[in-house]
């Protein structure tokens, strides 16, 4: 029988079970691999340098796990902020503006596939939305847990979600249900 | 109505561009780059140690050098020996016993 999160945390840490904390790994890494990659732009070298270093770091700082919230939220606020410490090593934390977005955006260039589309619209968002919509519309996460993970206001989480979903219906119209 | 359908649809082309990535070795290059156990184990190794000849010694000196475990051996040597051999028996099928279901409890979980 497989064993759930908090189980294989407590091998990990009251018998220092490696075997524990690699399936820890195996369960958690495409959910933060694909986050990563999101708040990447899709450049899967770095995203998957940056999960590496989250679970490096998970790995280190088990014992500061409470178990108040769930594993992979704590996961994801781990990921975010080796993504965040990154960005500013890089500068590139500053996000995209408006006019950059209608700029960058051009109908007639981007390829006809949708998830090509997709994939384009979302990496056009600045980090804040691009965050806040991956974390609640792809990784499932309610907008309290998002709030913990990316440390804002739950009030924040919502108006960023909002903006980020209508940005990708926008850019997206011409895709729409028939 | 519209837009509804249109956040609907949305909502779903998201959930759809998350799909299940590989692990294609991801698990063994993070389980490489982990720290190495700490060495808190041999420590309890020789603090275990330490207590026993600590213990050890305290009860020698409390029972006035040991003598317990002559008059021990001294009614072991006067007990009927068939009855000797019984006890060894049970004892080591009790031994046997522990020892399978230890065994089977930790392979369950690896």
């Amino acid at each position: 029988m497989p064993l759930d999160d908090a189980e294989l945390v407590t091998r990990v840490l009251v018998e220092d079970d490696q075997h524990a904390f690699a399936e820890l790994v195996r369960n958690h890494q495409s959910a933060v691999r694909g986050l990563l990659r999101q708040l990447a732009r899709n450049d899967l070298g770095l995203a998957d340098d940056l999960a590496q270093e989250t679970f490096v770091r998970a790995y280190r700082n088990l014992a500061r796990f409470r178990g108040e919230a769930k594993f992979s939220t704590w996961l994801y606020r781990i990921a975010y902020n080796c993504f965040r410490e990154d960005a500013r090593k890089r500068k590139e934390l500053v996000g995209i503006d408006e006019n950059q977005l209608e700029a960058e955006y051009d109908p007639q260039t981007v390829d006809p596939a949708l998830r090509h589309d997709l994939m384009h619209a979302l990496q056009m968002l600045p980090i804040h939305e691009r965050s806040a919509i991956v974390l609640c519309c792809q990784n499932g996460l309610s907008h309290d847990e998002a709030a913990r993970v990316l440390e804002i206001p739950l009030g924040t989480v919502k108006t960023n979600v909002l903006r980020g979903r209508e940005k990708l219906r926008k850019m997206l119209s011409a895709w729409g249900p028939a | 109505m519209d837009e509804q359908l249109q956040e609907d649809w949305l909502e779903a082309r998201l959930r759809e561009e998350a799909p299940y990535i590989d692990d294609a070795g991801f698990t063994a290059q993070v389980m490489q780059k982990l720290p190495a156990p700490q060495a808190k184990r041999s420590f309890r190794g020789v603090i275990l140690i330490v207590l026993t000849l600590i213990a050890s010694g305290l009860t020698y000196y409390l029972s006035d050098g040991g003598q317990f475990v002559l008059q021990a051996a001294r009614q072991i040597a006067g007990t009927n020996f068939l009855l000797l051999c019984e006890i060894a028996f049970v004892c080591g099928l009790l031994v046997t016993g522990f020892a399978t279901s230890a065994a089977i409890q930790a392979a369950r979980h690896r």
